[in-house]
């Protein structure tokens, strides 16, 4: 019994058994059975089928070409609000990270939205504002530019938090000697700042590069019409033609797409293992750059981004709930709130998809909790390759596209299960397991850095004078990690909400989420309806963004990603 | 250990918080949305013990999503009401539905529906063309729209995406002086073919093209609500779905099913559907606003068992000419 936990360790020895159980339930069972499945299919040739496919070619060309362009787009908008927001004087820095980072806590089916209602021929605040293209001109958002750009403004805070997380900790004695031997700013920016955050921007591309390759909300709206699919899309459409080769070729497909996110992900680790600059010198390069008459330059650049990315876009959608019929202008006589009336009153699927939504974001973020605290404090207090092992092993769900996990599951789970004669496919449950498994890496961060700041003493203390674990667990730990555990709650609970591409595939009857409502009342032709729910939804994100900002105070550094 | 087990009801309690699907029927549909709320609450004020979940999708995603369930031996639809006979013939064939003889079919004509009572016509959806207001011809012939003056303006459902659609170009596929060339013609025009009715609706409302292959009711009723849009009934003709309802064999509450089935069949569910702006398929109905009288309405003739045989040919057809998946 003792000789299995290391001396100086207290941890319960039920505790890491338990903790590997969940991930072996959570990570490697459905990634076992999807690698299964996609075996079996290329042993029967099934593979050669899917190989020979012309759409897997272009798909997987889009894929590709969307997100390397995302990517640039992003790192442009992201590097620019980094910089400037980390390394100058410039004022209400505050206000301007919360407001960039909203795009990527927003549903991107809502920014996909949002953007059509914005701009070509169909566009009501176009139309209102009389300056909508002629008839029959194309809807320019449809297109490989279009997913591109609205790739770039849904990915750049990541590209922005990775890279700005580098230049807190950027040695600003370094920058000091260089200004004092007469260095001038663009020269300190070029020969110090630059090459020191380049792992960060390399970081923050492939964050970003993974993500667009994951994307589905952005590709099914501006892609499909225009027949261009991507793979997350092309494996959403095999599955809406079910065939009984289905299950074989979307294995097959998930596997494309996982490789190509393992890929970008390895780019990211080698970038990260070269990064710890921390030890040079005091860090915390707050306004190394005075800006002085730039700010006039630099100031109402960065507003008019935020106000093209968010404002503008929102009141688009607005205005397209506001409209009675398409193609009707708006004006304060054709205004009408039929479309709110109608979503909040009337469609059974608003209130059911709220309702799923809220428990299973709550579920979710409420059953992670549990296993983050015992799966942070068992991690953070080991250093062995076996817990090294096992925090890859939850991070790889979150990594991989919702779409792959989604799939891995409906193969776990489309059978009744053994014994039990239970079957989870068509029910609300699968979707929570999935959530589990992909947002477990979400859950966990706050919780990790958290535990990594707590004084091992305290617990020693409790320990020697006879505190068993569950006393040292509710009188110690969790009061002091109760605030990361709160923002590790509402974080999860915020991305659980929003979430589409895995239920997209794991709905059913009374199952919807708020993401898949979304998706069909657009797809369906009622534009009106997705608009006036998405506008509800982001009310909600921005509320929740909110909260976790009046918490900011008193939680552990990094537990709210947008604030320093 | 009062914090624990406080914790333990907490993360219990929001378990329990999700709602099993706690309906007593779920309904698997094509119709839009609003229409299948209205359709469901008609339904469920006239019989206050039921509770029906609906599922609103394309035919063919739908039928997708009820292939899958069958498969993974978890089928949760109890009813369809989707866009046309080829599709419940071929569940029929299957043994996938449930027979039942409604009382209410005394009132239809007997090609409305099946004899041995697997699945009834709820009412008439023809296809035919809307076009913009703003656009510069007014298309009275399905061969207009190969006219230079709609180059690159032109929207179609496709087949893959909406049963109707299929079954308007298997329609029109058959029609002498059209077929498959009249497709093709349209896509050497630039017309394009993606998504479902839905889709043409706000593409030619909006602008975006001019004109469009749609189902009727859609177009007339934005219309009446300030749209710019107007229907035509095409000289040739138009192609017609039937909007079948049916049950499926493994409904766990076949009586509350087949109440559903009398509902919709009934003169108050039939008014139901005029209201939304459908032709009922039931005798003596009136037709809703908007349309043209009955007899004016030339329907073009589909053989059910042809287009059930040819559907999977017929859909390769079109992806060859459409270029889509």
């Amino acid at each position: 019994m003792h000789g299995y936990v290391r001396p100086g360790n207290s941890q319960p020895t039920w505790l890491f058994p338990f903790v590997v159980i969940v991930v072996l339930i959570l990570s490697v069972l459905p990634l076992a059975r999807l690698a299964m499945v996609g075996i079996t299919a290329f042993a029967n040739g099934g593979v050669i089928d899917v190989l020979a496919e012309s759409s897997l070619w272009s798909a997987t060309y889009y894929t590709f070409v969307t997100a390397i362009l995302g990517t640039i787009i992003s790192l442009v908008i992201g590097c620019l609000f980094a910089f400037l927001l980390t390394l100058t004087d410039i004022s209400d820095k505050g206000l301007l990270s919360f407001f960039f980072v909203l795009p990527m806590m927003i549903p991107p089916q809502v920014t996909a939205l949002a953007w059509v209602q914005m701009s070509g021929p169909s566009s009501p605040l176009l139309k209102a504002l009389s300056l909508a293209p002629p008839l029959g001109s194309p809807q320019p958002l449809y297109s490989v530019g279009g997913i591109a750009l609205l790739y770039g403004v849904q990915h750049a805070p990541l590209v922005y938090l990775a890279l700005r997380a580098g230049l807190m900790t950027l040695p600003r004695d370094g920058v000091e000697a260089a200004r004092l031997s007469g260095a001038s700013s663009l020269q300190v920016f070029r020969d110090i700042i630059l090459p020191l955050s380049l792992p960060g921007i390399i970081a923050g591309a492939a964050i970003s590069f993974v993500s667009c390759t994951g994307n589905f909300g952005i590709p099914a709206i501006l892609g499909i019409p225009a027949s261009i699919f991507t793979l997350p899309t092309l494996i959403f459409t095999k599955f809406s033609a079910f065939t009984s080769r289905t299950f074989g070729d979307v294995a097959v497909l998930s596997a494309i797409i996982a490789m190509i996110s393992v890929a970008g992900l390895m780019v990211q680790d080698r970038a990260l293992r070269g990064r710890d600059y921390r030890v040079i010198g005091l860090s915390g390069a707050s306004a190394a750059f005075e800006l002085g008459a730039w700010r006039f330059a630099f100031t109402p650049l960065l507003w008019a981004i935020l106000f093209f990315m968010l404002a503008a876009p929102f009141f688009a959608l607005v205005v397209g709930a506001l409209v009675p019929a398409y193609g009707v202008p708006l004006t304060f006589k054709t205004m009408s709130l039929h479309a709110f009336e109608e979503i909040l009153f009337r469609q059974a699927v608003t209130r059911t998809a709220f309702i799923n939504s809220l428990s299973l974001a709550g579920a979710t973020a409420l059953g992670l909790l549990v296993v983050t605290v015992l799966a942070a404090y068992t991690l953070t207090g080991r250093k062995d390759a076996a817990s090294r092992i096992v925090s890859s092993l939850i991070e790889i769900p979150y990594s991989l596209p919702g779409i792959v996990m989604a799939v891995a599951f409906i193969l776990v789970f489309a059978a009744p299960i053994p014994f039990l004669h239970v079957s989870l496919y068509g029910t609300i449950w699968i979707i929570l397991i999935a959530y589990f498994s992909s947002f477990f890496a979400v859950s966990l961060k706050p919780a990790v850095s958290a535990f990594h700041q707590l004084d091992p003493a305290l617990e020693e203390a409790a320990r020697l004078s006879g505190a068993g674990f569950f006393r040292r667990l509710f009188d110690i730990i969790v009061p002091l990690i109760a605030p990361a555990a709160g923002a590790s709650v509402i974080l999860v609970f915020l991305i659980a909400c929003n979430e589409l591409t895995i239920s997209a595939l794991l709905w059913s009857a009374g199952t919807q989420t708020l993401g898949v409502a979304i998706y069909n009342l657009d797809d369906s032709g009622s534009s009106d309806l997705a608009s006036a729910l998405s506008v509800l939804v982001v009310l909600m994100v921005v509320v929740m963004m909110l909260l976790l900002e009046l918490m900011a105070k008193r939680l552990p550094k990094g537990a709210v990603p947008w604030r320093s | 250990m009062k914090t624990i087990v406080s914790a333990a009801a907490l993360v219990a309690a929001s378990l329990f918080a999700i709602p099993a699907s706690a309906a007593n029927l779920v309904l698997y549909t094509s119709q839009p949305n609003e229409d299948a709320q209205a359709t469901v609450d008609g339904f469920m004020a006239a019989n206050p013990d039921v509770k029906v979940d609906w599922v609103r999708d394309g035919t063919p995603k739908i039928m997708a999503k009820l292939q899958a369930e069958i498969q993974a031996g978890n089928p949760v639809a109890d009813l369809l009401l989707i866009a046309d006979v080829v599709t419940l013939e071929r569940l029929k064939k299957e043994g996938k539905l449930l027979a039942y003889k409604s009382p209410e079919a005394a009132q239809y004509d007997a090609t409305l529906y099946d004899a041995d009572g697997y699945y009834y016509s709820t009412k008439l959806i023809t296809t035919g063309i809307m076009y913009n207001t703003s656009a510069a011809m007014k298309p009275a012939s399905w061969k207009d729209l190969i006219k230079p003056e709609a180059k690159g303006l032109v929207t179609m459902p496709s087949p893959l995406a909406s049963g109707a659609a299929l079954i308007h170009a298997q329609t029109l596929a058959a029609v002498p002086g059209l077929g498959w060339d009249f497709y093709k013609s349209l896509a050497e025009n630039g017309a394009i073919a993606a998504g479902g009715n839905g889709a043409v609706l706000k593409s030619v409302a909006s602008g975006e093209k001019a004109y469009g292959m749609v189902v009727d009711y859609l177009p007339i009723r934005e219309k009446a609500k300030g749209a710019p849009v107007e229907f035509v009934f095409p000289s040739e003709g138009v192609s017609a779905v039937t909007e079948p309802v049916g049950i499926l064999a493994s409904t766990r509450n076949a009586d509350a099913a087949k109440k559903f089935v009398d509902y919709v069949l009934s003169e108050k569910g039939q008014e139901g559907f005029l209201k939304l702006g459908y032709i009922p398929a039931r005798n003596g109905m009136k037709l809703p606003k908007g349309f043209p009288a009955r007899d004016t309405i030339k329907v073009l003739p589909i053989k059910a068992a042809d287009a059930l045989e040819n559907a999977d040919q017929d859909l390769k057809t079109f992806s060859a000419i459409y270029g889509s998946n």
